[in-house]
Order: structure tokens, then sequence, then C-alpha cells
């Protein structure tokens, strides 16, 4: 308790925000890193400095610029490689946000992969990113989906996903750490993939900042994550994959930066990573990621996921102990997310309630419809944790929840 | 308490929201549009009956939301129950503009108003969506 207290104090301060008062002068609690991680004064000076000093566009000019644009563009590449621990440069591809990496795996795994009538397995756990992708597949080309069943405690039923295989099943596609429920994917969904020789591709928005990620110890064919949950900017996401499966789909994009050699009459393309980097990339966006990356580093990620989870557990058991509160997903493990209901109170006056007293908490179906239809509810309130967060905070919380329970069943 | 949540949630609110009056659907109806809110997932259906000479004669909703969308639901078919549809469409209009905290001069809406309970959502942003999603189904209804 002690330690997460220090480690606490001495992040606070590196993010300018949480000294904002909210509406009625009351102090920020910032309960809501799920939906966005706060930036710490690193990355938003270090952004600045790139367009104030740095700035020019990448990988085409050679003045003193756009070498020292590319070099932070690239550098950025080399410390997202650490941070997942990938083979190679080349197997990290920057897009616009995680959303995009499905979206990109999803048309190009198709165009080399798949035909009509071919099978994908997702979960009933999965953000609308990690379906709407794959319905366009299944509305434009025939593809089938499959779902595998959740069990009460917000964990995907291994026996039901090992059920859903069959051999026209050519990817999975798994949320990594449920932005719902905040329970993160059992390793078996992982290494029955493995066992029948399909892809995986695993959602780690949630998981990124949250989760110590090594892609090759995971096993996973491809990871995504954006920037702007783990404390970077937003407008910039990752795309792993593995090379031999980036190598053979086809570039997703055509443009600029993407390109080997043009004529009218065709075009080869780009080596990777380049090769689906069409147009210019984010490239401010990219740097300010990997200075969050710096960031996590110097404070450690083993501090930062020991603190989160003491945080989670407390609140966890805090909220468990009240009567009025329903928890979604079971008592087993979770990571920095609990999603609850105030019994006979709507999440959003819940939420509402909270803001004035100057607590960001989600409240809504959190992009799960059909989870939220699964749970037969309409919308829940969700709590979620990041590296500046503290008991103390989890406190006040509780208190505010009482006085909402109070003042909405008067 | 604190003002702004005692401003936004009026007893007359928190009324409405718990017990929503003209809960249902009309019937006969001629007129139906449902109302749907893709951010939090709340939805309402709204069916209501105009006669021959424009009047609303009954009009009633059912569906799932807080109190804020429910509450503006019910009071909505209270106030707009045996009105012209030209009046209706003025109420829309002052509706939609004193929720989103215009300052643009109300017409036909007044302070003695039980719409007027929902101003205090003018400084949550948020949730005008929820005040004005009954209202938009309203008026859609009309251009079906």
């Amino acid at each position: 308790m002690d330690d997460s207290k220090t480690l606490n104090l001495n992040v606070r301060k590196d993010f300018p925000i949480l000294s904002k008062k909210i509406l009625e002068k009351k102090d920020l609690i910032y309960f809501d890193t799920a939906a966005s991680a706060q930036k710490p004064n690193t990355v938003i000076d270090e952004t600045n400095d790139f367009y104030k000093n740095h700035y020019s566009n990448v990988s085409r000019g050679v003045h003193t610029l756009s070498v020292e644009s590319t070099f932070r563009y690239e550098d950025a590449r080399k410390k997202v490689q650490k941070f997942l621990n990938a083979r190679s440069e080349n197997e990290i591809i920057f897009t616009k946000s995680a959303t995009e990496g499905i979206n990109l795996v999803a048309q190009t795994f198709y165009e080399k992969f798949m035909q009509k009538g071919d099978e994908v397995i997702l979960s009933l756990i999965e953000h609308h990113s990690n379906l709407i992708p794959w319905f366009f597949l299944r509305d434009k080309y025939g593809v089938v989906l499959k779902f595998a069943n959740i069990q009460p405690s917000g964990e995907i039923d291994i026996d039901h996903f090992n059920s859903l295989f069959t051999n026209k099943t050519k990817i999975v596609s798994l949320t990594h750490l449920s932005n719902v429920f905040g329970t993160e994917l059992n390793e078996k969904a992982i290494s029955i993939c493995k066992d029948k020789n399909v892809p995986i591709l695993l959602d780690g928005c949630q998981s990124a900042a949250h989760l110590k990620i090594d892609v090759q110890k995971l096993g996973c064919d491809f990871f995504v994550f954006s920037g702007h949950k783990t404390y970077g900017p937003a407008g910039i996401g990752v795309l792993y994959g593995t090379e031999n499966l980036l190598s053979e789909m086809p570039p997703y994009q055509g443009g600029g930066g993407m390109i080997g050699d043009v004529s009218l009459e065709g075009a080869s393309y780009a080596e990777l990573p380049a090769k689906y980097e069409a147009g210019t990339p984010p490239l401010v966006e990219a740097h300010g990621l990997g200075i969050a990356i710096d960031y996590m580093n110097k404070i450690g990620l083993d501090n930062i996921i020991e603190h989160e989870n003491e945080i989670t557990k407390y609140a966890f058991n805090k909220l468990n102990e009240i009567d009025f509160i329903e928890i979604h997903g079971g008592d087993n493990k979770r990571n920095s997310i609990i999603s609850f209901n105030i019994k006979n109170v709507h999440s959003h006056e819940v939420s509402s309630f909270l803001d004035v007293e100057g607590i960001a908490i989600r409240a809504g179906h959190h992009c799960c419809q059909p989870l939220m239809k699964h749970l037969g509810v309409n919308s829940t309130a969700r709590l979620s944790f990041g590296v500046y967060n503290s008991l103390e905070e989890v406190d006040k919380f509780v208190i505010a929840l009482h006085k909402c329970k109070e003042f909405f069943n008067k | 308490m604190n003002n702004l949540i005692n401003d936004l949630y009026q007893e007359i609110i928190l009324d409405h929201g718990r017990e929503p009056r003209n809960f249902g659907e009309c019937e006969p109806h001629n007129k139906s549009a449902d109302g749907h809110n893709p951010l939090c997932g709340d939805n309402l259906k709204l069916t209501f009956l105009l006669n021959d000479q424009n009047i609303i004669e009954d009009i009633k909703f059912t569906g799932e939301g807080c109190a804020i969308s429910l509450a503006s639901a019910s009071l909505m078919t209270e106030k707009l129950k045996g009105k012209k549809i030209e009046v209706a469409q003025e109420i829309f209009k002052d509706f939609t503009n004193l929720v989103s905290g215009s300052d643009e001069d109300l017409k036909v809406l007044n302070e003695e108003d039980s719409l007027y309970a929902l101003k205090g959502v003018g400084r949550f942003p948020m949730r005008v969506k929820c005040a004005t999603m009954a209202w938009h189904a309203f008026n859609q209804a009309l251009k079906d």
C-alpha cells in the first residue's frame, strides 16, 4: 500500500491535466483510462518540440529536417519493436489506429488466403472494432463468422471455442484483455490456434499498457494496439504481424511511400514495413508514442502493473461489499477494468452525478453491444485505472457512489 | 448536494424517469418512428395518432433509457397530446434550443412549462442527445 502511494505521488505531477478543476471546482479523478489515457508532460513537450524544431515529411527528402523527422519516426518503430519484443522492425506497421490495423488484416488476409465460405472465429466479448471489419468480409465475400461463447466470469468458454474450428477456419481474432470485464484471454485459446495451425490476431488495445507484452512468447500472429490508450497521442496505432504473413499479404492502401517503382503500366511495392504505410504517416504521433513507451519504461512496466493490480483489487473488494452494486463478470482477476451498475440507476445518471464530483468514468455500451445484449443490460458504468490513480481516489469514488445511490433512490 | 446535479435532476425529471407517462403503444396510430442513441444504446419507439384536423389525438412511447431520456419522452407526450401539428413543431424547435443551451428566444415555451425542467441538460453537452432522442423521433415520424 505504501509502495503504490509512493509511486502514485511521484507520477501524478507528470500529468498536467490532473490539476484541472472540474465543473464546480472539484479535483479531477480520472477513471476512464480504458477509453483513452492521459498524457505525461514528456509526450506533450516532445510532440511540441517535433513541430517546433524538427518537422518535415519522412523518408522523402534529403535535407536536414527530413533526416531529423525520419530518424524520429524510425526510432519510434524501434521502441515499439522492443516494447512488443517483435523479432524485427519489419514486423511493426504504423497505422492511424488499432481499428485500422484490424481492417488492414481483415482485408489483406482475406485477399491472399481466403474465399467464400471460409470461416473466421471471434467471440461475444469483442469490441465493435474487432467485429465490424469481419462483418464486412461476411457481407461482401460470404465469409462465415463464428462466435465463441463466454462464461459467467467473462472469460471465453474454451471448450466452445475449440468446438468452432473446422477445416475452413482461416483466422481467429480475439481481444487480449476485455474492455468490459478487464479479464485476460486464456492462453489456451492461443495454443489451440497454434495446434490447429490457424493464425490468431490479438486486439491489444486494453492490454498494451496494462500487461507485459511479448508477442513471441504469446505466439500470436498479429497484435494491434493504439497510441492513445498507452499514454501516447491519438491518431497513431500499431499493427504487429509476423514477417511471413505480412510479406505474403498484399498492400492495404495504395499511395506514396509504399512503392518500389512506378510506371504508367504498373508498380512494384516497397519492402516491409513501408509496404503497408501508404501516404504521409502520423509521424509526430508515432514519435509521441515512442516517448510514451520511454515514459512507461522509466517507471517500469512491472511497477505500473503491480500498482494497477493493487488498485483494481482494492476497488473490486470495495464495490463487492456494497449491496446496491452489481459487478459484471466473476471474481476472477481483472486488469485495471471493472464494469458495474447501481441497481435501478442508469449508468448515465451515475456518470453525470460523478462528473459533478470531479470523477470521470465511462457509461454506455463500451462499443460492445452484442455483449450488453448477452448481459441483459443496455449499458454499464465502467471504472478503469492508469498509472496515475490511487487508493485514496477509490475511497472518494465509493463515497460519491453512496451519495449517488441516495440521490436517485430518494 | 450541489446545484448542478439538482438543476439537472429536478424532482419532476426523477419522477417522470421513474414512472414515465403515456408509456406503451398507441392503438390505433398512423405515425411512428424509432429513436436511437448509438453512442449509448438507449432506444425508444414513438407512436401517435394524427387526426384529419392535424391534431395529435394520442401519443405514446416505449423503450429503455436513462432518466433524462425517459423523462423527456414522457414530458413530450404530455405536452404534445391535443396540439396541432404546427404548434408541436414550434415546441420542438423551442425545446431543442432550450436543452442545447442556445440563447435563441423561446417562442412558445416559458418557465412555467414542465419541459423547462430539462434546461439543466444544457450544462452537460453529452446528455443533450438523451434529452432530444424522443423529440427527434417525433420529428422523423412527421417526415416519414
